[in-house]
């Protein structure tokens, strides 16, 4: 049996779904789509149910992707129930959806979920007599205690194995509306599509003039999931696709000219059905549901006076990304390093049992230096992922994530993105790759691939730690934070520019509407926080591992061949070389050239390799950017500060790039953007400091 | 005198009359509750121009003064005309 998940954002669609399937989940993306998909599979009496969490949204209508998914899902895959979230404390706008819901599918059970948080604001909802009003059975819950999942379940399964479709309730039209909708059901009462879906849902979408009724779709299975993937977790396979067989036009052409002349363009049609829904409910409403003292604030009113104040907003804001920023970066440090001296130490025992069986010197060398390094060099950076994606969870199950993009919109208008994008860019800071992740949480595809294609220009918490290592040593004193600062002014206005220029690159015409709700505050369950933590960090180290071991394995042959060379005729030293013509004009010699090469996979490793270049023996940083002073003019090292902040942070955040967007060509685009602006940016500042007379 | 979510202050509760321009704003609105004859509460204003929040039956929205600007409000303790549907 196929049941689907479905209700608006935050009514707690996740946590049923996280109660119910637990760790048996398969989580990827829908096909051609940049949104998660998530299924798994339950036993209940002898049956096996494949439950799929469709995405929150707030209609069916096709306008985002989510509604689109949504909308698919159920015409092509009909789940043989839907199981429909309501939030009690929300209850009016919630029925919006399940009005539509109904139109689409006859097995329907809502889930009247938050009865706990409705309860504390005065609201009482007699369930009985919604059940009756909708003609839907509807079960009481409180997810985020466990109450009411199971039975919810088991009258979802009840209704899945009726005989006959349930009849539920329908929304009563006015008059003038009644007439057309009848009038185009009877042209289309003949037609094989009647069979197909639902004649009143057929008629409505005749008149609105949908394109997608009367298209023909086959569902292609790209694999049998199963054999093929034995690992149950985090699948980013595509699950289906489909293909378009044929587009028939329906009948009723005429009449809907007729109605057009009438005034009843295809808009009116939309706006008047969405209406009369609402309408529908506002009448029905006071069947089921008091609400005694409305004008008592809620808990959600009162921290918002405080969260989102003009004057303490930001700062309460600020202490938060502090917190979150120390916790992420900070704090796991240990364990990152802990990580790294794992790394080291099984590197040890790999090459000692090399040793042992008189493996060849450059197998251990490879071994030792290429994949232990290379690879503990990016493991180092994932207990603070994890721990990021932790706190992104929480304030994104809070209701604190909608809040900092509201105070953070402003900000975000000035470069033509959306408010959301605040806390992807600022999460840059920290580490590009969970900033680029964030963008999950932008609806507007368009919008989602400005902020992640900009993402790469802010400096992250390794490049800032090698960009201040080297302004100490060049710019002692106070001038050091002066120049500290005019590196992040510059990288604030390249990602402002950037963002403005791409809008014209990505031609965003139609600019998505900001009309975000900000919903009311939940406390987050632990489960809720940690499972989705475990999912990403997991399919982050299932995607990236093949191509940092790859790299780590070409830069390692790069380096270290032909053998027994000092490093200028390595490989890697030649490369340095020949692009000398590139760092020629901005007074970098191959030694930069090389460490620059060298960044693409790690770019905190930029600085022990100037060190090997410049024969310091050293490892401390502090040493490492003083002999660099002895071979550069301050001007070159500000210029090559420029540089080094701007090209693309590392291969995890291509790779991270390359999988949230699912385009080949705009993660290309961005590398060569990221490159080119870097070297324009690097030749503008050296000749421009040589004009002014610096050195 | 025709006044717009986006003239309100903080406080101050409207009724929706008609939203402006047509299309995905429109949609979205709709979508978000925003329809003719719901009543609206501007909350606060977030500093420098930002978004105005907003709320309606119990729940709350954010929304940019642009898209405020859009939208037709009447005073709440008039009696509501019922507008034939076709206008709209
Ligand atoms: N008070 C209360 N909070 C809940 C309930 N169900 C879920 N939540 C919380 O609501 C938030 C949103 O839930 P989530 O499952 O992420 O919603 P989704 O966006 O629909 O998947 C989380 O912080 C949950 O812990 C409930 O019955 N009562």
């Amino acid at each position: 049996m196929k049941i689907a998940l479905m209700g608006n954002p935050n009514v707690g669609k996740s946590t049923v779904f996280n109660a119910l399937t637990g760790s048996n989940q398969q989580v990827g993306n829908w096909a051609g789509k940049t949104v998660e998909r998530k299924s798994g599979l339950i036993q209940r009496a002898n049956q096996e149910i494949e439950l799929v969490d469709l995405p929150g949204t707030y209609s069916l209508t096709a306008y985002s992707q989510e509604e689109i998914i949504t909308r698919e899902y159920i015409l092509r895959e009909k789940p043989d129930v839907i199981m429909a979230m309501v939030d009690a404390s929300n209850i009016e706008r919630n029925l919006y959806l399940v009005l539509q819901i109904l139109e689409l599918a006859p097995r329907v059970v809502i889930g009247l979920n938050m009865m706990d948080l409705a309860q504390t604001a005065g609201i009482t909802i007699q369930t009985a007599e919604l059940a009756l009003a909708l003609k839907v059975p509807v079960v009481e819950i409180v997810a985020a205690k466990g109450k009411g999942i199971e039975e919810f379940l088991t009258e979802a399964i009840r209704v899945g194995t009726l005989k006959q479709d349930p009849l539920p309730g329908e929304v009563s039209y006015p008059e003038e509306l009644e007439q057309r909708i009848q009038a185009m059901e009877d042209l289309l009462v003949d037609t094989p599509w009647a069979t197909k879906y639902p004649l009143r849902w057929l008629a409505l979408k005749r008149l609105e003039r949908d394109p997608e009724i009367g298209q023909e779709w086959k569902t292609i299975p790209t694999k049998s999931r199963k054999s093929t993937d034995k690992d149950s977790c985090c699948d980013p396979g595509d699950a289906i696709n489909y293909e378009l067989q044929k587009t028939t036009v329906l009948p009723g052409e005429a009449l809907l000219q007729a109605y057009e002349a009438e005034g009843w363009s295809k808009d009116h049609f939309e706006m008047a059905f969405a209406d009369a829904k609402y309408k529908y409910i506002s009448q029905i409403l006071p069947k089921f549901r008091a609400h005694e003292n409305p004008s008592k604030p809620t808990w959600t009113d009162l921290l918002d006076r405080w969260v989102l104040s003009p004057i303490w907003g930001y700062p309460i804001m600020f202490a938060v990304l502090a917190v979150v920023f120390w916790g992420s970066f900070v704090a796991s440090a240990p364990i990152g390093g802990a990580v790294s001296q794992g790394m080291a130490w099984a590197a040890n025992v790999v090459v000692r049992l090399l040793q042992w069986g008189r493996v060849p010197d450059f197998v251990q060398s490879l071994v030792r230096d290429g994949i232990f390094a290379g690879v503990g060099a990016v493991l180092a950076f994932v207990p603070q992922i994890a721990i990021f994606f932790a706190f992104f969870s929480f304030m994104q199950d809070s209701g604190y994530l909608a809040r900092a993009a509201f105070l953070g919109d402003r900000f975000m208008q000035l470069m033509g993105l959306h408010g959301k994008s605040f806390f992807s860019l600022v999460s840059g800071f920290g580490c590009n790759v969970p900033g680029i992740m964030a963008t999950r949480t932008l609806e507007d595809p368009k919008d989602r691939l400005i902020t992640m294609l900009i993402n790469p220009l802010i400096p992250c918490v390794p490049r800032l730690g090698v960009m201040s290592a080297v302004v100490a040593a060049f710019f002692p004193g106070s001038r050091g934070s002066v120049v500290m600062l005019s590196l992040l002014l510059l990288s604030m206005i390249l990602v402002m520019f950037s963002a403005l220029f791409f809008r014209r690159v990505v031609k965003q015409t139609e600019r998505s509407a900001f009309v975000m709700e900000l919903p009311l505050y939940h406390i987050p369950t632990l489960r809720n926080v940690l499972l989705p933590t475990w999912q990403k960090t997991y399919s982050f180290l299932r995607r990236a591992w093949t191509f940092i071991l790859v790299a780590s394995i070409v830069v390692w042959a790069l380096s270290s061949y032909p053998q027994g060379v000092p490093m200028n005729a390595t490989w890697a030293g030649k490369m340095g070389g020949w692009l000398s013509f590139i760092g020629g004009p901005l007074g970098f010699d191959w030694r930069i050239m090389v460490a620059i090469v060298f960044g693409f996979t790690a770019k905190e490793t930029t600085l022990s390799t100037l060190g090997i270049l410049y024969g310091v023996a050293a490892d401390a940083s502090q040493s490492i950017a003083q002999a660099m002073t002895g071979a550069m003019t301050p001007l070159r090292a500000y210029t090559f500060l420029v540089v080094y902040m701007l090209y693309i942070p590392c291969l995890a955040s291509v790779v991270t790039t390359y999988k949230e967007s699912g385009s080949l060509g705009w993660t290309s685009f961005g590398v060569a953007y990221n490159l080119i602006l870097s070297f324009i940016m690097g030749w503008l500042v050296f000749h421009g400091g040589l004009a002014l007379g610096f050195q | 005198m025709e006044r717009f979510l986006g003239d309100l202050k903080p406080g101050e509760r409207a009724c929706v009359e008609q939203i402006e321009g047509g299309g995905a704003l429109r949609r979205r609105m709709m979508d978000m509750g925003i329809v003719p004859g719901v009543e609206l509460e501007v909350v606060r204003r977030a500093p420098w121009g930002g978004p105005l929040q907003v709320r309606l039956k119990g729940y709350y929205l954010a929304m940019r003064r642009g898209e405020c600007a859009k939208i037709k409000v009447s005073e709440i303790y008039q009696e509501q005309i019922e507008h034939p549907l076709a206008s709209r």
